[in-house]
């Protein structure tokens, strides 16, 4: 077990790149915000205080206030809450392709005809349009939101798991070990596997965050789905101080935005290797 | 005043490497240069420089290239170009209609997305001849009259590397240059088809074209070429004229060698 | 040709079957009483119980619906528009919604093949990094900024005086020319969809421009983009079909912000409705979409190329 996290962890730490390091230390950041942040106490729905009302940044209010008083830094921090709970989920939901899509790649034939059809099948409605349904049919909970993006990347990580292995299957030192009369010894072929693959699984991981973030924040922004008031979401800030000037209280929301998923996309690029790299 | 394409001082350096060292040839109309070596020595480099063709990244590529055509001066190096577009720009009049180009393994440079017969049409508006029927261009290039009829719907993907070879050659001739430097054309065609191409360069150059053929292979350049120049190394090392090809006597020992080689192959017992 | 058109259209039937039975199966088998949850359960209840035999399997129900399906029947509207089928709902929203989509894709690729062949083979440009950057924002923050932009010109204009009411102040009904071209332009990037087209096409060019047939045009004092147009077409297609899905998605988000008429916003409105029939039926018209494009541009790759056309 800890070899194969020491084998995994090696992988990852396939290309140095500054930005590579601080996006995924940002990302980090936000899981920490989000168990931490609720710690502190503060008042979601009864911090309305409409003589601190549309305040701008000073030493009580960093961030300053909405025109309801709400003190914009500690909603923002609050707001990571919304995403990192569907993301972490939908990543370990995202995860159950990993081993499918190693299977279809070992087997062949058959195995690897039906998965690329499922997979087929299930991309074939688009990501948000598939959430919509999800949430339309089960509810519109958190739960619901993680389980559906992570079903909606399951066809991606599938095919490209699946790409892999196969690649690895066909590759001369398979071929070669196996001319010397190696064994395909299940541990052998789990360590081959999970060595080729973990940048590309890695990478996947990191996109299906960055959706997540999207989603739920264009959801809260919709209003209507996804988080609702008076929770707050970086969506729902965004679209609360519409048409009241450009302070710190719109800013902020979109800054956080934009820096994670920037974050996502360098931490990608860093975890994953070059795009077309194969 | 004949036309020549006159070379001088080709450098080429990558890092601090130098791939090929102060090379000079020329050609004028008429005339059929040789331009031999064994691998590596630099062969290649220097027919795609008289084109502008060296795209080393990095690298740096110097030469006094001086072309006279229809009484027009050409000295495209003059302005030291560095980028692709660049040399694009210093090369605009010279490539197509004065310098034409035949790479290596040819048939590769056909457009696989088009048939024969739409390629040669494209290149042949561009050329001095452009109402000339395709299918005499392909006999220009060595096909037989029904041959040719029988090519000119085909995709490159269904010719064999033979008649590849030859579209590209027609394709080469309907562009109409006044200088065609050709690649190491023989490579993959048998001792009969080669010899033939060879003689056949030699007819255009007695129709008035100047040709610098790079070839590794000395075997019938005695016949064809009015001199040969030796690269060894990225190095001009000798200027052959032809009764040395045919006598076998040479100065440098890279020209010795490669008689050498040529005399041992031609011995009897050796299919040729 | 016609194997290749035969066989691939095949797997993409029975795709779109797998996608309509997979949408079925995720309604049927939900847990707990779907009726409950829309806003006007009471009024409803009598006739959707016995319009969906509740009291049947999930098996039979699904059924049922496939049965209705192949029939030509889409459902009726529970609560967007009680009663009314829910094809006569989405029939124009969707033709509407299409025309945008196309047109974001003709825009997503024009534009990122034009970017792409003036960059494309330099390692690093400025433009890929550009056009990387503006497709990071979510799409609603992209509109958000834009419409927040317009009205701000819009009304230090009309402040100063140098315009009227403008037109496009119109009602949401009436989808004016600058919305909709700004939707069209707000989905081309924001969906990423010029960030992936620029992406591959620079990709397919830089590799292009090594090709020995494009080396001997050159040779040849050639312009060699008429040929490298000619040769990214098959890339054109396959990345366009890619992009269908997203651009579907981001339809929503442009549509409810831009107040434009169209299969988003329905879809958005009847989801909040929880109006299951209208959902439905539209999920399946974006998996058609999807599967069709996706057919569509493994047959032009084949079609395009004479080597794949040879060897089908």
């Amino acid at each position: 077990m800890i070899r194969w996290a020491h084998h995994a962890l090696r992988g990852l730490r396939a290309h140095d790149s500054l930005l590579g390091r601080l996006g995924l230390a940002w990302l980090l950041l936000l899981v920490v915000v989000a168990l931490c942040a609720p710690l502190a106490g503060y008042p979601v729905g009864a911090d309305v205080d409409l003589s601190q009302a549309s305040q701008g940044m000073s030493g009580r209010h960093p961030l300053g206030t909405d025109h309801l008083g709400r003190d914009t830094f500690a909603r923002l921090a609050l707001a990571c809450r919304a995403f990192t709970g569907p993301g972490l989920l939908a990543g370990l939901v995202a995860l159950t392709a990993v081993p499918t899509g190693a299977l279809a790649g070992m087997h062949g034939g058959w195995v690897a005809h039906l998965t690329r059809y499922v997979a087929g099948v299930v991309a074939s409605v688009p990501r948000f349009v598939l959430v919509l349904l999800l949430l339309t049919i089960y509810g519109n909970t958190p739960t619901v939101l993680g389980l559906a993006i992570g079903l909606a990347y399951v066809p991606e990580l599938a095919e490209a798991v699946r790409a892999r292995v196969e690649g690895l299957r066909v590759a001369d030192f398979v071929l070669a070990s196996r001319a010397h009369g190696v064994p395909e010894g299940r541990l052998l072929w789990l360590h081959l596997v999970l060595g080729a693959t973990n940048q590309l699984v890695a990478r996947h991981l990191i996109r299906v965050f960055a959706f997540t973030v999207v989603v739920e924040s264009t959801l809260a922004y919709l209003g209507g789905f996804g988080v609702q008031e008076p929770q707050p979401s970086w969506g729902n800030l965004l679209v609360f101080e519409w048409g009241r000037g450009l302070g710190p209280q719109v800013i902020a929301p979109a800054a956080a935005l934009l820096i994670t998923l920037a974050a996502c996309a360098a931490a990608a690029g860093f975890v994953g290797g070059r795009r077309h790299a194969g | 005043m004949p036309d020549s394409v006159v070379l001088r001082g080709l450098t080429i350096e990558v890092g601090d490497r130098r791939l090929v060292d102060e090379v000079g040839l020329q050609v004028h109309s008429g005339q059929v240069v040789g331009l031999v070596g064994s691998s590596g020595s630099g062969k290649t480099l220097t027919a795609r420089a008289l084109l502008g063709l060296v795209d080393l990244e990095p690298g740096v590529v110097r030469a006094d290239l001086r072309v006279q055509w229809e009484g027009q001066r050409f000295h495209p190096y003059e302005g030291r170009p560095r980028t692709r577009r660049e040399r694009a720009k210093a090369f605009a009049s010279l490539r197509g209609d004065v310098l034409g180009y035949l790479p290596q393994d040819a048939p590769r440079t056909l457009d696989p997305l088009s048939t024969v017969a739409a390629q040669l049409a494209r290149v042949a508006r561009l050329g001095r001849a452009p109402d000339r029927a395709l299918g005499a261009w392909l006999q220009a290039g060595g096909f037989t009259p029904t041959h040719a009829e029988e090519v000119l719907p085909l995709y490159p993907h269904e010719l064999s590397g033979g008649m590849g070879q030859r579209v590209a050659i027609a394709l080469a001739l309907a562009r109409g240059s006044r200088f065609l430097i050709v690649d190491e054309p023989t490579t993959g065609l048998d001792a009969p088809v080669q010899h033939r191409l060879l003689q056949h360069l030699r007819a255009l150059a007695h129709d008035g074209l100047g040709v610098v053929v790079v070839t590794h292979d000395l075997r019938w350049l005695g016949e064809v070429a009015d001199a040969v120049v030796v690269l060894d190394q990225g190095r001009r090392v000798e200027a052959l004229t032809s009764e040395a090809l045919t006598s076998g006597e040479a100065d440098s020992g890279a020209a010795r060698r490669l008689l050498d080689a040529v005399r041992r192959l031609q011995s009897p017992g050796f299919p040729s | 040709m016609t194997r290749v058109v035969v066989t691939r259209g095949a797997w993409a039937a029975l795709t779109l079957l797998g996608a309509v039975g997979f949408s079925f199966a995720l309604v049927v088998w939900a847990p707990g009483d779907p009726i409950d949850l829309l806003p006007n359960a009471d009024a409803v209840r009598p006739t959707l119980e016995a319009r969906w035999r509740l009291d049947q399997s999930p098996l039979q129900r699904m059924a049922s619906w496939w049965r209705l399906l192949l029939a030509g029947d889409l459902g009726t509207s529970l609560s967007y528009r009680p009663g009314a089928p829910v094809w006569e709902v989405i029939r124009q929203p969707v033709v509407a919604t299409g025309l945008r989509v196309l047109a974001a894709l003709a825009v997503a690729i024009t534009t990122g093949s034009v970017l792409a062949l003036r960059t494309g083979g330099q390692r690093r440009s400025r433009t890929r990094l550009l056009v990387q950057l503006a497709s990071l924002a979510p799409l609603f923050l992209l509109a958000h900024g834009a419409v927040a932009v317009l009205n701000e010109g819009a009304f230090a204009l009309m402040q100063a005086g140098w315009m009227g009411r403008p037109g496009w102040f119109a009602l949401p009904d009436q989808a004016s020319l600058l919305r909709s071209s700004l939707a069209i332009g707000l989905l081309a990037v924001g969906s990423s969809s010029l960030h992936e087209v620029h992406a591959e096409i620079e990709h397919a060019v830089a590799h292009l421009q090594e090709s020995p047939f494009v080396d001997a045009a050159r040779a040849r004092g050639e312009a060699t983009w008429p040929l490298l147009l000619r040769h990214l077409l098959p890339t054109a297609c396959s990345v366009a079909a890619s992009r269908v899905g997203w651009l579907l998605g981001g339809s929503v988000v442009v549509e409810k912000l831009l107040l434009l008429p169209g299969a988003g916003a329905v879809l958005w409105n009847a989801a909040l409705l929880r109006d299951y029939e209208v959902v439905l039926g539209l999920t399946l018209v974006a998996a058609t979409a999807v599967v069709v494009a996706r057919l569509l541009a493994d047959l032009a790759r084949v079609w395009l190329d004479p080597r794949l056309r040879a060897s089908a």
